[in-house]
């Protein structure tokens, strides 16, 4: 059985007459549920919150008088309260990775099938000026799928390392899961991969942000509003 | 106290005839009991024990060190204290302070050895390169001291980082091949206690746990009495409320250096590391490197040579860019490295836009298209 574009976009809306619509030649798709964008929001300010008082408490640059402000203690309270807010964004968006819809599954961060492998280097091509052409898709392309993979991992090296940390003090159950990273690590370089982590994340920002407005403005199809909204206005033929 | 005839009194019988008073071991007892975070019942037991305890032989090793351990072995809490630790021990052999000398102060070693339970004190690294000649004593290498020592032997004591983990000896690039005791020994019960140097109280202590239950105290992973090691130095610093306000020495001797503000910008190690030294303090309690206004450098973790450095500095300096180069700046590298790279492929993929045109149909225009086509479809049939 054979169907075109355009009968896949009927389907799928009759199916699901919230998440896409489709008009003339083109089909409005909520790309983005909900809990994604509350998920990829929550990381974002719980990643300003954190970087803004990691880095004053690795690097102290204010230095209260004779009147203490207990600015240390805030700071470190603010970053640990931050900590598991992102903590709980991760784990929410790995459990949605296997529980959302088919643009936020698990298969979109590791190209295994031979569409994903070919739209990655569709993308590396089209990103090393070998291509004009952007890789198609509607959520993720592939090679943006993997960088995310990698930040992934970026950010549980750094949930790691900073529980590692907490237990130093917490001591308890935290420090008999992770107090085997010290024997492996020194605490000095723990903190060193815990800095590190911070400013390779705000280099992915850079990244991430100029991406987005490359592809938005090449393909003009919401991809910079489909994260506050959710919808995407693609080609009938990307579904 | 090298005098091989008083062995078999009781410790207290040989503190009696030295002067020291019931009192003062009692007060001891008590001192030890806090040092060991035991509750305050254990003082009896402790009492008991060390008076029914017959006076253990101890040997005490020195190898790749700076008799740093000897000099703070030496200056227990005040005279009566050294009295009893001197008395409780029966120190047949340490080169620093043993009358013997040559032959006759390895005979020392060797009938000691010979009767055997004997405790043995480490202090110093032992090296293994070129077969161990770097450490020779009476024509022995450490390694083969270290190896007669410790047969026969109901516990080892490692005093000082060197004994422990291989020191500031085993330090980058380690031209001997140091290593620490524990790399050598096996099947003896061996604690360390590192420190450069170690707090002579935690080594009373620890003998005391030794002689009340026979056996050391628990440790953490690396070999450390939870006792003296389980509590980082930061989080019983006297200087931790300054942290928390935010008040930081920035230069040495500026205002906050003078009031006694935190020294954790100036490279401070409290972070980092586990000693008792802000609640046991050094010279007989009177003060400690925090206390004196010198940050910690982290001296009882292992390989603190290497890993604590810059001894001034909040972090490791990242490898490959200098001792100089902070972390922080590469990482705002990273940053503006980013910023430029992609600033420029932007720049790059515009010109390239301009040159070959639009790839893609937007979906205005597709919409525009199918739109047009529909109109010149109902027109046609029109």
């Amino acid at each position: 059985m054979t169907t075109t574009p355009r009968e896949r976009a009927e389907a799928a809306a009759r199916e699901d007459p919230l998440q896409v619509v489709a008009t003339a030649g083109c089909v409005t798709v909520r790309v983005w549920q909900l809990p994604v964008r509350v998920i990829h929001w929550t990381i974002f300010s719980s990643v300003v919150v954190l970087s803004l008082t990691g880095f004053y408490i690795g690097t102290p640059y204010l230095s209260v008088g004779s009147d203490p402000r207990f600015v240390m203690g805030w700071a470190r309270a603010a970053h640990n309260l931050a900590a598991f807010v992102f903590i709980a964004a991760i784990v929410a968006r790995i459990i949605w990775a296997f529980s959302g819809n088919k643009w936020s599954r698990w298969d979109q961060f590791i190209p295994i099938s031979k569409a994903r492998r070919e739209n990655a280097w569709a993308g590396f091509k089209y990103y090393t000026f070998l291509s004009r052409t952007p890789p198609a898709g509607a959520g993720h392309n592939a090679l943006a799928g993997s960088t995310y993979l990698v930040v992934l991992v970026m950010f549980l090296v750094q949930i790691f390392t900073g529980l590692a940390l907490l237990s130093l003090e917490s001591g308890g159950a935290l420090a008999s899961i992770s107090g085997w990273v010290f024997a492996v690590l020194p605490i000095p370089w723990i903190r060193f991969v815990h800095h590190l982590i911070m400013w390779m994340t705000w280099g992915f920002v850079i990244h991430h942000v100029y991406s987005a407005v490359l592809m938005d403005t090449e393909e003009k199809t919401g991809l910079i509003s489909s994260i506050f909204t959710g919808w995407k206005r693609l080609p009938a033929d990307r579904l | 106290m090298l005098e091989t005839s008083t062995r078999q009194d009781s410790i207290v019988e040989s503190l009696l005839a030295r002067g020291v008073t019931r009192r003062r071991f009692l007060e001891f007892c008590a001192a030890t009991t806090a040092i060991l975070a035991l509750p305050v019942t254990y003082e009896t037991r402790i009492a008991e024990a060390l008076e029914t305890a017959d006076k253990p032989t101890l040997v005490w090793l020195e190898f790749q060190d700076c008799a740093g351990n000897s000099e703070s072995f030496l200056r227990a809490r005040d005279p009566g204290v050294a009295d009893i630790v001197l008395d409780i021990l029966s120190v047949d052999y340490h080169e620093t302070i043993m009358a013997a000398a040559g032959h006759q102060a390895e005979a020392a070693r060797e009938e000691a050895i010979a009767r055997g339970g004997h405790i043995v004190v480490v202090e110093g690294s032992v090296p293994t390169a070129a077969n161990g000649v770097y450490c020779t004593i009476g024509g022995k290498t450490a390694q083969q001291i270290l190896a007669e020592t410790v047969k026969g032997a109901a516990a080892v004591i490692n005093t000082g980082t060197c004994s422990a983990y291989g020191g500031i000896p085993a330090a980058a690039p380690n031209p001997t091949g140091a290593v620490g005791v524990p790399d050598l020994v096996s099947g003896v019960p061996v604690v360390n206690l590192p420190g450069c140097p170690m707090n002579v109280d935690n080594l009373t202590a620890t003998i005391v746990h030794f002689l009340t239950f026979g056996a050391l105290p628990a440790t953490d992973e690396v070999g450390r009495p939870l006792f003296a090691y389980g509590e980082r130095i930061h989080d019983h610093c006297e200087r931790r409320a300054h942290f928390d306000a935010g008040q930081f020495a920035l230069e040495w001797g500026d205002e906050g250096h003078r009031k006694g503000w935190c020294l954790y910008k100036m490279g401070c190690k409290g972070p980092s590391t586990f000693h008792n030294c802000p609640s046991q303090r050094w010279n007989g309690g009177t003060s400690w490197p925090i206390g004196a206004g010198h940050g910690c450098v982290g001296c009882s973790e292992p390989f603190f040579w290497d890993t604590m450095t810059p001894i001034y500095g909040r972090l490791p300096a990242p490898p490959g860019f200098g001792v100089t180069t902070s972390l922080e700046r590469i990482g705002a590298g990273i940053v503006g490295l980013t910023a430029l790279g992609f600033g420029a492929h932007g720049v790059a993929k515009a010109i390239q836009r301009k040159r070959v045109g639009d790839a893609v149909q937007t979906p205005v225009e597709i919409d525009r298209a199918a739109l047009r086509k529909g109109r010149d479809e109902e027109g046609g049939e029109r």
